[in-house]
């Protein structure tokens, strides 16, 4: 899979547990990549992040979070 | 015509071309030529006990039919006494009173030293003072130059001692051999100095002869390092002197030197935050005659832009030079291939293909072949761009981005707070 593909899959990964309501409660990153895991209620889910666009994406994405979560406009 | 008038720490000049101190610089004949030519001033060759030279000198590196792209100097300062130095200076400055003309300096780190020379240099009506701590060669095995310039103390304790007697402005002459310009330059502001200038020559040997295996240049048979100068510095100097431009430590002028060749290359270094400019390798190869071009090209700028003074470029790009955790990682531009230009010789499509993001796709329509950049695998590199012989080939182009602009530093801000 291209580059491309793969962090366009990776986006949509993180959209879908995004809209099932998912939150990111933990990140951290290392020589393999993001590590993001996401819980719902006692739900808990770990996704591997492997692009840099995706990574990028994701850290918008968990911009977004914050400051919903602060109750800011975005 | 715009006003190409500077005033550099209070050193006023009718334009901001100065011949740096070298050898352009070396008798009152060189510099009231240059004058007579247009410079707008001259730091005189480095003062200070005469010295003694060796044969040869200077070599240069050619690099693809460019003739001194690069250019490498085992010369010291000034051989000749102190004496006749500063009647040459007085003579010059009587016939040319509204240039600037600055004295390099370079003694003994020992203040005795300094009072000596400030108080005899300044006595012949000079309109400022450049304390060489940058000559990376020769008498830097002496202690002096670029062997006192490395040491913060010393530049401090040496600029201290200059500003103690002296009465004209005091600009510190930094050397690039160092891992971080500004923290001599702090240093020099610490010291007192009323300016700083930079770049002084990189550490540098020119080549090897293949078939004597003789250093270039070398003096019979044994070679030293030398100062290297001209264009292929340029984006060393410059970046040393936006580095000094924006950081609030270094508050006074700068003086912009190395390897500016042309109208544009000052004003770069003008809108990165130098005051004025000083040129050598550029005169050195073509001639005093140089800063006509230069003074018309930066005169017609100026005019095209509808700016009135030279003095308002000054600093003007500085605020966009910034830490790199601090560019937006979501900006997006990629590479559009016009194939009505393109003349197929397809050094993009290598480059892209063997060296960085292999997105450029060859193709064929009706017969001909194309060139097509994949836009979704495309990192703006730019690569493509810099290596197209063909100007207008190859264009980078905006693209908005889906996503807000963040940097690096506000992304590591924003996860280390889901960090345990």
């Amino acid at each position: 899979m291209s580059d491309h593909l793969l962090s366009k899959d990776e986006m949509k990964k993180v959209d879908d547990y995004l809209d099932r309501g998912f939150k990111v409660h933990y990140v951290y990153e290392n020589l393999s990549g993001m590590f993001v895991e996401f819980n719902r209620q006692e739900e808990e889910v770990c996704l591997q992040i492997l692009t840099a666009d995706a990574r990028k994406y994701f850290a918008a994405k968990l911009q977004e979070q914050t400051l919903l979560q602060e109750g800011m406009s975005i | 015509m715009a006003d190409l008038r500077i005033d550099l720490a209070g050193i006023k000049s009718p334009n901001p071309f100065w011949l740096a101190s070298a050898p352009p610089t070396n008798s009152g004949y060189q510099v009231q030529r240059a004058f007579e030519a247009g410079w707008g001033g001259a730091v005189w060759k480095t003062l200070g006990e005469p010295i003694l030279n060796v044969s040869s000198r200077f070599a240069a590196v050619s690099y693809n039919g460019q003739r001194v792209a690069g250019f490498n100097n085992i010369e010291l300062i000034t051989d000749r006494p102190l004496e006749v130095n500063l009647q040459e200076i007085l003579e010059t400055k009587k016939r040319f009173p509204n240039h600037a003309i600055i004295a390099s300096l370079m003694v003994e780190p020992k203040q005795e030293k300094w009072h000596e020379i400030v108080k005899k240099v300044e006595a012949v009506g000079v309109d400022g003072l450049e304390l060489n701590f940058g000559c990376p060669h020769g008498m830097a095995e002496r202690g002096m130059g670029a062997a006192s310039g490395q040491v913060p103390e010393l530049v401090e304790k040496q600029t201290y001692w200059a500003k103690e007697v002296a009465r004209t402005p005091v600009i510190v002459k930094l050397t690039p051999n160092i891992t971080d310009i500004t923290v001599t330059a702090e240093a020099a502001v610490r010291g007192g100095a009323d300016a700083v200038s930079m770049i002084n020559t990189i550490n540098s040997l020119a080549g090897v002869d293949l078939d004597s295996w003789n250093t270039v240049p070398h003096v019979g048979g044994k070679g030293a390092h030398g100062g290297y100068s001209g264009a292929a510095v340029k984006p060393i100097a410059l970046n040393m002197v936006a580095e000094c431009a924006r950081n609030p430590f270094v508050n006074v002028p700068i003086s912009g030197i190395g390897g500016i060749s042309n109208w544009r290359d000052a004003a770069e270094f003008m809108l990165m935050g130098a005051t004025g400019v000083q040129v050598c390798t550029a005169a050195m190869h073509h001639g005093f005659s140089i800063v006509e071009d230069m003074i018309d090209g930066l005169n017609n700028y100026l005019d095209e832009k509808g700016i009135a003074s030279v003095m308002d470029i000054v600093g003007q790009s500085v605020q966009r030079y910034s830490n790199w955790g601090d560019l937006d990682l979501n900006y997006k531009i990629v590479a559009e291939i016009n194939n009505e230009v393109c003349i197929n010789c397809n050094k993009c499509h290598i480059a892209c293909e063997d060296t960085a993001h292999q997105c450029i796709d060859l193709y064929t329509e009706s017969g001909r072949p194309m060139l097509k950049v994949r836009e979704q695998d495309c990192v703006g590199c730019n690569l493509c761009a810099i290596v197209c012989p063909v100007e207008g080939a190859i264009s980078m182009v905006e693209r908005m981005s889906t996503i807000a602009p963040m940097t690096w530093n506000e992304r590591q801000s924003i996860i280390s707070s889901f960090a345990r």
